[in-house]
């Protein structure tokens, strides 16, 4: 069940009235915008705080850097271990075997030789701009139909999981990703025009055959991956609470779990990260991001992500350590990463973003993007437990309608299903990343046109903000950009 | 562009951190035990009144001005010598622009000192996003590749690439931007330039001065880039030296007008954070930790050791208020008067960092070549620890003058 159900406890309350005092007068109505009025505002209070990840983990750096800092007030032994991570972070790993073994191994397929390639400064990727060749912080998942022994995305039997765009010297690289780009006009009630653009992908300079027919594939861009240390630790049975598979209380959002193949406990685990919320821990996001992206074997994923049919790949894999990047090493990216602060929410008393942030609310946009969550006591780093959160996500799938679909089933989540995104830091992407694309594959240019590609079960607040005028438009957007 | 009077800015600036670090605000809780808390009584009634601190907030700000003017001043002597060099490459030239290199940086690296507070070398203007000059200054480590060739890549960098046309605006708006490494410009781009990259176990890199006799291949254009980025160097620290002469409408003008227990706090949180996170843990502990001899600040020059020398030159500068034949009120002399058990301790703890430091083996990415648990490794593991005690410290000097001062990490 869920614990913020406006709409249905508005439809209970306006059912009771149409009951009682039918035909609806307007002083009925007018209390129910009242109930509905001070609902709203109960919540809107609750959660209007800058300290988005509570008093230890918030960060109040707005500059370029804004998602690389650490959660205040480091010990000697975390501040050693976040530098080196960082700097693990920022490492272009190189062929193996290179000078320094405890740093190669890239390849031989690969997207990106450094995990700051794509996350740069820890931010937000984006698509190919006007000029750019190759894809540098957005790439495309492989699957063929059916589902490997984990219940997973059964890999390509040429290309594996990813298209991975560059090889080491000597060995090829699997292609390049073409995009095209149409627009599609539109409008809102007020009659002002807009534009969305959707892209269609070709796969060229194919280095080991063709894809075949039957190929499945999920365009992405990296994500920003501060505080992720928080989203791990909210307790599972209050992220299940939210689930409402059936629509039961008839909102037209459902909410369902993802459930994913986790290495560690080699079992099936609540996936919460990742835009299928495909990933059960940050570890293993990682890890996996070492292997299919640079091309790193780890103890978590020790075979190269060379596919049997790439020969030149499986000998050249062969090359340096067994292991390129050690547990030693993966644990302390995982403690970085874990330890990046959450920037604080900014212009909490703008009269502009206070407006847009009722309007978020009336929209039921935070029926998906929860606003509030409290975290549990599992985490190592005291500063993450039991503390109040504002990350803006229920970590949940919901259908999005077929407009974004990938087509590409990803354990229990279809096509059409994607993990609503924290909002936490999301106006700072312009400061961090130099743009302001978003959603999974980018197509976004601006927040505005991120909200006008929902549909699905966000079909009821994109209509409301198709309804919105120009104000409240720039109001809506001025809060989410606040965040 | 960063060299028109940044007042209105700054005031805007300097409002909104004031609005934040009350928001922020938070308790930095005592962390050796061996300061006593008793000293908080006996600072309160002298800290009531703000004017007794201006006279150190106005020394402090005479010496940042001071060491950018050296700093300036030395680079515009490399300027000269890299001049030299383009005009007439040979080995001696190339040889005098190198030394002209390392000897300008000592300046340069006592000014870290002056960081992490947002102001000129690190402001970042809110309504335009606009940044101060250290990204561009002193960016690293840096992807070598991405400016010129490396083994193996014969034809990589915007150098060797002809579609890339060499100008500051391009080499600007390249800077940093499709990865974070991806660094252009400033001390180590140069430094890269004239050295190029170190596989010699022994010694520095050995690039050779006829990569940049004209005519020869990209040559022109790499004499170009080293030129442009040269005058780059130049111009960011003009802006700096700028903004923090005396007598003019500028940054400092602002400074010492603000309240000077704030402008304490930046002091103290600048020099902390100086201390233990970017030299204990960026330049010191990720060295050692990640088993690579050539993961050190200045790798391609082997100069490494006199980054840590020079920075923490920095920090007693600032403690001291002395610099080359400058000596203003310090804050020892603060210290002396309300807590002098703590300005001991942190006069030692200065000592004590100095001694840790100067007893490292150079250069220093021998110590990295060393094996675990070697002599040379345990000596650097002394001296992250005595940079550590040192920032601690500093925090307690903060606590001490009833100031906010913390150690940040970015």
């Amino acid at each position: 069940m869920k614990r913020q159900n406006l709409r249905r406890w508005v439809l209970a309350l306006l059912s009771a009235f149409v009951v009682v005092v039918f035909p609806l007068s307007g002083t009925a109505k007018d209390a129910v915008q009242n109930a509905l009025d001070s609902q709203i505002e109960a919540q809107i209070l609750a959660n209007r705080t800058e300290l988005s990840a509570g008093e230890q983990a918030t960060s109040f750096k707005f500059t370029r850097t804004a998602f690389a800092q650490p959660i205040p007030n480091l010990d000697r032994q975390r501040r050693r271990v976040f530098s080196f991570g960082d700097r693990l972070f920022n490492t272009q790993w190189v062929q193996a075997p290179g000078s320094v073994p405890s740093l190669d191994g890239l390849g031989p397929l690969f997207n990106r030789s450094s995990c700051a390639g794509c996350h740069i400064r820890v931010g937000r990727g984006r698509p190919p701009i006007a000029g750019e060749t190759r894809m540098r912080s957005k790439l495309i998942r492989l699957s063929i139909p059916g589902e490997n022994a984990q219940g997973g995305p059964l890999p390509h039997p040429v290309y594996g999981a990813q298209l991975q765009e560059q090889g080491i010297l000597g060995v090829s690289a699997e292609g390049k990703t073409q995009i095209t780009w149409t627009e599609e006009i539109d409008q809102f009630a007020d009659g002002t025009t807009f534009s969305l653009r959707k892209p269609s992908y070709e796969f060229t300079e194919l280095g080991y055959g063709p894809l075949g027919d039957d190929v499945l594939f999920s365009p992405r861009v990296s994500p920003a991956v501060f505080g992720l240390g928080l989203l791990e630790n909210i307790p599972e049975a209050d992220i299940l609470q939210q689930v409402d598979p059936d629509d039961l209380d008839g909102d037209g959002i459902s909410g369902r779990p993802n459930y994913v193949w986790s290495e560690e406990s080699q079992t099936k685990m609540l996936g919460r990260l990742g835009w299928k919320a495909n990933e059960p821990t940050l570890k293993q996001q990682i890890a996996g991001a070492f292997s299919g992206d640079i091309g790193l074997t780890t103890p978590m994923f020790a075979n190269s992500s060379c596919s049997e049919q790439q020969a030149d790949c499986q000998a050249a894999a062969t090359l340096g350590d067994p292991l390129d990047v050690s547990g030693e090493f993966l644990d302390k990216v995982t403690t970085y990463l874990s330890l990046l602060a959450v920037p604080a929410r900014r212009n909490v008393e703008g009269a502009l973003e206070q407006r847009g942030e009722r309007l978020f609310y009336q929209g039921q946009c935070a029926s998906c993007h929860l606003p509030q969550q409290v975290t549990g006591n599992g985490s190592v780093h005291e500063e993450y437990n039991n503390k109040t959160i504002h990350a803006y996500t229920d970590l949940l799938l919901h259908d999005m309608g077929p407009a974004l679909s990938d087509m590409r089933p990803d354990f229990e989540a279809s096509g059409q299903e994607w993990r609503t995104p924290p909002l936490w830091g999301i106006g700072l992407v312009g400061t961090t990343n130099n743009h302001t694309f978003y959603l999974h594959d980018g197509r976004a240019r601006n927040l505005l046109e991120a909200i006008l590609w929902h549909d699905g079960e966000a079909h009821e607040s994109k209509e409301f903000v198709r309804q919105l005028n120009a104000d409240d438009r720039d109001a809506l957007i001025a809060f989410v950009a606040s965040l | 562009m960063p060299f028109q009077p940044l007042s209105p800015r700054f005031s805007f600036a300097l409002i909104v951190s004031a609005a934040l670090s009350v928001a922020a605000f938070q308790p930095v809780k005592a962390l050796s035990p061996a300061v006593t808390p008793s000293v908080a009584p006996t600072a309160a009634p002298l800290l009531a009144q703000g004017d007794a601190l201006t006279p150190y907030v106005e020394s402090y700000a005479e010496l940042v001005y001071r060491t950018y003017s050296s700093a300036k001043a030395d680079a515009v002597t490399m300027q000269r010598a890299i001049t030299a060099f383009l005009i007439n490459p040979n080995a001696e030239t190339h040889q005098a622009a190198k030394a002209s290199w390392t000897e300008a940086r000592q300046s340069y690296l006592q000014t870290e000192a002056f960081r992490f507070y947002e102001g000129p070398i690190d402001f970042v203007d809110p309504e335009t996003g606009e940044e101060g000059p250290e990204g561009r200054i002193n960016a690293w480590p840096m992807n070598e590749a991405f400016i010129d060739y490396v083994q193996g890549k014969a034809d990589s960098g915007v150098i060797n690439d002809p579609s890339f046309e060499i100008s500051v605006a391009n080499i600007l708006e390249n800077d940093q931007v499709s990865d974070e490494a991806d660094v252009t410009t400033g001390w180590h781009a140069i430094e890269f330039l004239l050295w190029g990259q170190d596989f010699n176990a022994d010694g520095p890199g050995e690039r050779s001065y006829e990569d940049f006799v004209s005519g020869k291949g990209n040559n022109n254009r790499r004499r170009e880039y080293l030129n442009l980025v040269t005058n780059q160097l130049i111009d960011d620290l003009t802006f700096l030296e700028t903004e923090w002469q005396p007598g003019s409408e500028n940054y400092r003008a602002e400074f010492v007008a603000q309240d000077p227990q704030e402008t304490l706090g930046k002091i103290l949180t600048s020099l902390a954070t100086l201390s233990a996170f970017e030299m204990a843990s960026e330049r010191m502990a990720v060295s050692l930790d990640s088993g690579d001899q050539e993961d050190e600040h200045s790798c391609f020059s082997d100069t490494t050791y006199q980054d840590f020398v020079f920075n923490a030159a920095g920090i007693r500068n600032v403690y001291f208020a002395d610099y080359g034949d400058y000596q203003g009120t310090g804050l020892d002399e603060l210290l002396a008067s309300i807590a002098p058990e703590l300005n001991q301790q942190m006069i030692a703890a200065l000592d004590q960092t100095q001694t840790t430091i100067g007893q490292i083996s150079t250069p220093f990415d021998q110590v990295l070549a060393s094996a675990t648990g070697s002599e040379e490794r345990a000596v650097v593991e002394s001296a992250i620890v005595a940079l550590e005690d040192q920032a601690e410290l500093i925090v307690e000097v903060g606590s001490a003058l009833g100031v906010e001062a913390e150690i940040l990490a970015e």
